[in-house]
């Protein structure tokens, strides 16, 4: 009575294609969707060398097993989901090990599953249902025998037994899901109280969950139609919109626009009879559009499970991004953090094909990066080839925004093919003259030139915060 | 009696923001001002939408009218809704009510106020900007909530429209009330409350501060009631008397004016003469009290006490048994051991205690014998008319609360509305109509040869 796995074709075919030194073990995650009935599985992953890894460390005594580095693999699995769209996610892992481990291998793999989830849920803004499927599949290959093991652990019961699972191969899994999409607009004022940068963090995590919840309880269409009860996603006439211009092998894919409607309930906030004042050292404020995705399988899928995966990657590609960005300061500005003003860019998201499936992943580029180095994550973490241009970075327009005395952000609307240069000079009233920055904008390709440095890096992340220091000294900001 | 056919009624919460660098310095005026103006742009924006409560329709007002249903146009007229909107028992479409129930009035349309957070004009990516000044941050939530009565061949998209500025007009309102009210960085949350007033005012909305007594709100009455032209010596602007939407239940579970239910007798030549306003039944066996035998006089009293409460002349809830005998005692009237006991109490007490409780006087109007109650039609007729407040009568072995008389000055004759607390049983409107707990009656109704008192409580005069 376990499980069934439905796998792709491909995702077979590349476990068969992994190559194992001999005596060792290979991990690596598995991705797809799970729905009451049944599983998906269109991603295969395996865990990408660690930098610190030279050799393969023989110590006397230690089993391969013992050896995995089961920070890594948790790692890797939080990076590969940062990347997954709505609607999927990382639902399990495969172990491949020599015949002498075999026996060993369960115990391994549900280590390191329970500590995958533990690791992935951590820092998310919504909470799993009822109706979510809390079963991770955990697959045992034998490097000599390539015999399959597939087996399940719920991982919402740490003392839960592995239940025997179906692995079934079948091809274009996932060719027909709909794939929903919307543009959202986030406006969020985050008071901080306090002015240490933990500080900083918990106000953000704290004004992220509030409006996370808001998300959760919007009012949701789908093509049009209300998604709120047991009703099937009825899929409208196909939309063929830009990406799958460029990608014709998708072309079966019918694409569902979402709208999402909120109210400012607060129901903490509910029956006050004064307002809620607090003395903050600061603010920070997320502003901009995202672009969401959410793939739902096509078997009778439910409206508000298509819904619900929408909404939860609105919510997570907001999370992403701000968690990436926090985490990049903490290594540029140290303890610094929290303290100074200024506006900075967060990552924005564009959306490559995924390894197989045709479904798309995505990745975040900081104001500094290339489609290169997108490549070059994608290469590390999904173990995929994509070429550049095939790299769709239109659906958020880059950030360009000027310099000049308080604060004034202007958005101007990118054209692909219109070079435009504007030189931001900051005004000065006392001190030093702050350093010039120059705004090139040629669509995909936005970058200031930073002054101090000249180089190409927009916004320069080593110079950002001096310069942000230095303008507040000028008194440039509020 | 409104002559609409439907009250659209729109609800929502705005979240109210702001930094105040210095509360009490003279620049937060304006920055609380330039807030407001915020969410009035936000409400004529183009991503503001209503949505139907109970029913698959959107509406975007502000984009030249566009719903999420095709056959609802701007051309649609208001009462086209209806058939989209599933009732609260299951059904569809209108109801099926049978014919000889009294219409209980316009049909409310609820509706609830979202903002799209898709389709935005732009596609600049998200930045995160980060101010460090001391600041207080002021967060409010604000209860829109509008109301608008139309004819049922009102199209739907003026209704629309009309809702639009209302949301603006209230958020002006609020406005006004936060800076009127507001200390430093105390600020009292301004709450919308609907009256129904008397043509051509009809339904209005006034923001009050919370937590500011009706007592405290006196100044702001008599300039209302000198805007609408209304009497000065009755309220009609107190939170109590705000209008009862007819769909809203009441949370407390008593019946409220049962008598409506009923058709007046038909006699040649007479008029009817009742009760005005809102009264709770109460009777019998109710709050877990088992007065059976004793207390119909006590439910009397609650059912009068009901009735200065929700006209809004009082703030005090209905007294328990224990303390009208309280204050029975505390009067001198009744001797401490009265507390806890079954003693019955009559007019005299009742006047008493309305005295003493709620500040009411009431004149004591006596009978020798209750044969003579068939000639009291005019003095009746003269208090329902002018005062309007239930009638408590106690004599034989028994106490009753009068709602109304139907007399004719001509003829004499008379018939009398009876609300009987001496029902048993629970909330039952049927049982209470059909039964006649609540019901016409004749002079014959009356004791022939016992005495009677009338304790005939006066409006005092304020607003």
């Amino acid at each position: 009575m376990g499980r069934s796995y439905f796998v792709d074709e491909a995702v077979g075919e590349y476990l068969s294609g992994l190559q194992a030194a001999p005596g060792s073990c290979v991990t690596g995650l598995l991705a797809g969707q799970s729905s009451p009935q049944r599983d998906f599985v269109v991603l295969a992953v395996q865990t990408p060398h660690r930098e610190s890894e030279g050799q393969l460390k023989a110590l006397k005594g230690v089993s391969p097993l013992d050896d995995i580095d089961v920070e890594w693999v948790t790692e890797h699995a939080k990076q590969v989901s940062r990347m997954l769209p709505g609607g999927l996610c990382v639902l399990g892992l495969f172990l491949v090990t020599p015949p002498e481990l075999s026996k060993d291998a369960q115990n391994a793999l549900k280590r390191l599953i329970f500590a995958v989830e533990k690791y992935i849920i951590k820092g998310r803004l919504w909470e799993l249902s009822e109706e979510d499927v809390t079963d991770r599949v955990t697959l045992h290959i034998c490097s000599k025998t390539k015999k399959l093991l597939c087996k399940t652990f719920d991982v919402k019961d740490p003392k839960s037994s592995a239940k025997p699972a179906d692995w079934k191969y079948q091809t274009g899994i996932s060719s027909s899901w709909p794939m929903l999409t919307c543009s959202v607009e986030v406006d969020l004022q985050i008071p901080v109280t306090g002015s240490s940068s933990d500080n900083t963090d918990k106000c953000m995590k704290d004004g992220l969950r509030r409006w996370a919840k808001q998300i959760e309880a919007a009012y949701c269409l789908i093509n049009g139609r209300q998604a709120l009860d047991d009703s099937e996603l009825i899929s409208g006439q196909a939309h063929v919109c830009s990406f799958q211009k460029k990608n014709p092998k998708t072309t079966n894919r019918q694409t569902l626009p979402a709208r999402i409607f909120v109210s400012d309930e607060q129901s903490e906030l509910g029956e006050r009879s004064s307002a809620l004042v607090q003395v903050c050292s600061g603010s920070m404020r997320v502003r901009g559009v995202v672009h969401c995705r959410a793939y739902i399988h096509n078997n009778k899928p439910k409206a508000r499970h298509a819904a619900q995966a929408i909404k939860r990657d609105i919510i997570n590609t907001v999370c992403s991004r701000v968690e990436m960005f926090l985490e990049d300061l903490c290594i540029n500005e140290g303890s610094q953090k929290g303290l100074c003003s200024g506006q900075q860019a967060l990552p924005r998201r564009v959306f490559a094909p995924m390894p197989i499936s045709g479904l798309s992943v995505c990745d975040y580029m900081f104001p500094d990066e290339s489609t290169a180095d997108v490549a070059e994550r994608l290469k590390e973490m999904l173990d995929c080839e994509t070429p550049e241009e095939d790299i769709d970075t239109s659906l958020e327009n880059n950030q360009l925004f000027s310099i000049i005395s308080g604060f004034e952000i202007t958005d101007s609307q990118d054209d692909d093919s219109s070079k435009h240069v504007s030189e931001i000079q900051a005004e000065n009233h006392k001190i030093q003259k702050p350093p010039k920055y120059y705004a090139v904008g040629s669509g995909r390709y936005s970058s200031f030139m930073c002054g101090p440095c000249s180089s190409h890096c927009s916004p320069c992340h080593s110079h950002i915060s001096t310069v942000f220091q230095l303008m507040e000294k000028a008194k440039m900001f509020v | 009696m409104l002559q609409c056919d439907f009250i659209f009624r729109l609800k929502g919460i705005l979240e109210f923001a702001c930094q105040l660098d210095n509360p009490n310095g003279v620049q937060s005026q304006s920055t609380i001002s330039k807030s407001f103006q915020d969410l009035r742009s936000k409400v004529t924006s183009k991503n503001i939408v209503f949505t139907v409560c109970n029913s698959p329709v959107l509406i975007w007002p502000n984009t030249g009218f566009q719903s999420s249903v095709e056959s609802l146009t701007e051309a649609s007229a208001c009462g086209d809704i209806l058939q989209w909107i599933e009732s609260d028992d299951g059904g569809s479409k209108k109801s099926s009510k049978k014919k000889d129930k009294k219409k209980s009035g316009p049909t409310v349309v609820n509706m609830k106020l979202l903002f799209e957070v898709t389709e935005p004009a732009g596609n600049t990516a998200p930045s995160l900007i980060r101010v460090s000044t001391q600041q207080h941050c002021v967060k409010m939530p604000l209860p829109l909530d509008c109301a608008l009565s139309v004819t049922t061949d009102e199209r739907l998209e003026t209704v629309c429209t009309g809702l639009v500025e209302a949301l603006n007009k209230q958020l002006a309102d609020m406005e006004e009330v936060v800076l009127q009210y507001r200390k430093g960085s105390s600020f009292l949350v301004p709450q919308p409350f609907h009256f129904q007033l008397p043509e051509p005012a009809g339904l209005i909305t006034v923001v009050y501060p919370a937590g500011v007594p009706d007592s405290q709100l006196q100044a702001v009455r008599e300039d209302l009631h000198r805007k609408f032209e209304l009497p000065c010596d009755r309220p009609y602007l107190r939170r109590a008397n705000a209008f009862h939407f007819p769909d809203a239940a009441y949370k407390d579970g008593y019946l409220r004016n049962p008598h409506i239910h009923l058709n007046p007798p038909n006699i040649e030549d007479a008029k009817l003469y009742l009760v005005q306003g809102v009264y709770s039944y109460h009777h019998y066996m109710q709050d877990h009290v088992d007065d059976n035998g004793w207390g119909c006089a006590y439910r009397s009293l609650q059912t009068i006490c009901s009735w200065f409460q929700q006209q809004g002349y009082v703030e005090t809830a209905v007294p328990t048994h224990t303390q009208i005998q309280q204050a029975l005692v505390d009067v001198g009237d009744k001797e401490p051991r009265f507390v806890g006991s079954r003693q019955w109490i009559g007019s005299i007490e009742v006047q008493a205690v309305l005295n003493q409780l709620l500040g009411v006087t009431s004149k004591i109007m006596f009978v020798s014998q209750g044969s003579e109650l068939a000639t009291k039609g005019r003095e009746l007729a003269n208090h329902f008319q002018t005062e309007g407040t239930p009638v408590m009568i106690g004599g034989g072995v028994l106490a009753h609360t009068i709602l109304g008389v139907v007399w004719s000055e001509n003829t004499g004759q008379i018939r009398f509305l009876i609300l009987d607390p001496h029902y048993t049983g629970g909330e039952d409107l049927q049982t209470i109509t059909d039964k006649g707990w609540c019901g016409w009656k004749g002079p014959e109704f009356w004791d022939q040869n016992a005495y009677y008192n009338l304790c005939l409580p006066q409006r005092p005069k304020s607003i």
